[in-house]
């Protein structure tokens, strides 16, 4: 289930798998998500690396505390989370484009008029 | 709290030093990877702080007394590697027994499981197991002990890749239920990396790093592209490891901004710990190829 490449932080890999199980549904609005120490257990890791992954999320108001009792999942989880993929991923799918248009000195405008085609194309391919 | 803690240690060994000031602490209930080349110091270290051996200069604390000579620090602390030695006239199911008279934690219900579990024969001798065997039986004496101090010197010794994974995680599981201050040294970071809470590197029996996991595996990427754009980007310093195949391709410390260096059309990619290690430690920044070089 973890990326065995070793070069993403565990924490993150973590996080991103509980984000994982709220988009899929297997943890729902107002539930209790795992421990730290059920967490490293699962999955053979340090439960200190555990606690990291989850104190992300609960920074991003995706999961939330009960005192003694442990996270919760927000409310808004589920939309926290698929903005911020959205945003993630999509911006820097962005980035690329521009930079590679920059390295081939396109003029402006240029790399719009070809995202506009693409657009255009699937449109016509959806019809 | 600091259950280890060391200030400017130094180990003298024939006129070498083999500890040259090292300075670090470790905290209670946490694992640590000792991760260092063949003679950097790791297996002196844990000597000292076991208390096997005795310090030269400096201080070494352990559950706050020098560990050299005290009872409370051996009473408290197993140390295991491949070099535990056990009477033969023992048989492996006595030396279990007798263990539980050497430590007060021992766990003989766990130790009986372990055994079982690898196949051990209540009626072998130690002395007549194989290699990876013994060290899976040392293993089981290191973490049936409980002890508040448990040290493993390259605990994975001959074991075989499913003895290793099994180790780890039976290590993981009963650190869970029993936490305590754990440290295992070993060559195979890639494998124990994910158990750690923090990594000590040393190198030339000095402290190199002493980092988080997560902290070590941000220290340094992987750069690629055109060389002067590169250390116009970057400090000289910096770089840990530079390779010209294929373009230039240097591994450098993670303190420059990623999205210039993405504006120079520079490849960025992350450096697995394994490798970081290696190039951490190597001595020169060319590794084994400027051996070869002739000019």
């Amino acid at each position: 289930m973890l990326n065995t490449d070793h070069t993403k932080p565990i924490y993150i890999q973590i996080a991103e798998w509980l984000e994982t199980e709220i988009l899929n549904g297997n943890l729902k609005v107002d539930e209790k998500v795992y421990s730290q120490y059920k967490l490293a257990e699962m999955f053979t890791i340090n439960p200190a690396t555990a606690a990291k992954g989850l104190n992300l999320l609960y920074e991003e108001d995706i999961l939330y505390n009960k005192r003694g009792l442990g996270k919760f999942v927000t409310k808004d989880a589920k939309e926290i989370i698929v903005n911020k993929r959205k945003n993630q991923k999509l911006k820097n799918l962005i980035e690329e484009l521009v930079l590679e248009s920059e390295r081939l000195e396109m003029r402006d405008g240029e790399l719009m008029e070809m995202v506009q085609a693409v657009i255009m194309e699937k449109r016509e391919e959806g019809k | 709290m600091n259950v280890i803690e060391c200030k400017q240690l130094v180990k003298m060994q024939r006129n070498q030093k083999t500890l040259d000031h090292v300075n670090f602490s470790i905290k209670e209930n946490t694992i640590t990877g000792l991760i260092g080349r063949n003679g950097a110091g790791k297996t002196t270290l844990l000597k000292i702080i076991a208390g096997y051996w005795r310090k030269t200069a400096g201080d070494i604390n352990v559950f706050g007394v020098n560990p050299f000579n005290s009872l409370f620090v051996s009473a408290n602390t197993i140390f295991v590697d491949d070099q535990m030695s056990f009477s033969n006239s023992l048989s492996l199911l006595d030396l279990l027994e007798e263990a539980g008279r050497f430590y007060p934690n021992w766990d003989m219900s766990l130790a009986k499981r372990l055994f079982d579990y690898f196949g051990f024969l209540p009626n072998q001798i130690h002395e007549n197991l194989s290699k990876g065997k013994k060290s899976t039986f040392n293993m089981i004496i290191g973490l049936a002990a409980h002890c508040p101090l448990t040290i493993f010197d390259e605990p994975t010794t001959g074991m075989d890749v499913s003895v290793r994974k099994d180790f780890y995680r039976a290590l993981l599981k009963d650190y869970l239920e029993h936490p305590r201050t754990i440290i295992i040294s070993s060559h195979h970071l890639e494998e124990v990396e994910d158990l750690l809470e923090d990594i000590l590197l040393i190198k030339d029996g000095r402290v190199h790093l002493h980092l988080t996991v997560d902290g070590f595996k941000e220290y340094a990427v992987g750069l690629r592209g055109n060389s002067a754009l590169i250390y116009q980007l970057v400090n000289e310093e910096d770089v840990l490891y530079t390779n010209r195949v294929g373009g230039e391709y240097v591994i450098v410390k993670n303190t420059f901004s990623h999205q210039q260096a993405k504006r120079l059309g520079l490849e960025i990619s992350p450096v697995t710990p394994n490798d970081l290690c290696v190039y951490l430690t190597n001595t020169t920044k060319g590794g084994i190829d400027d051996v070869f070089k002739t000019s």
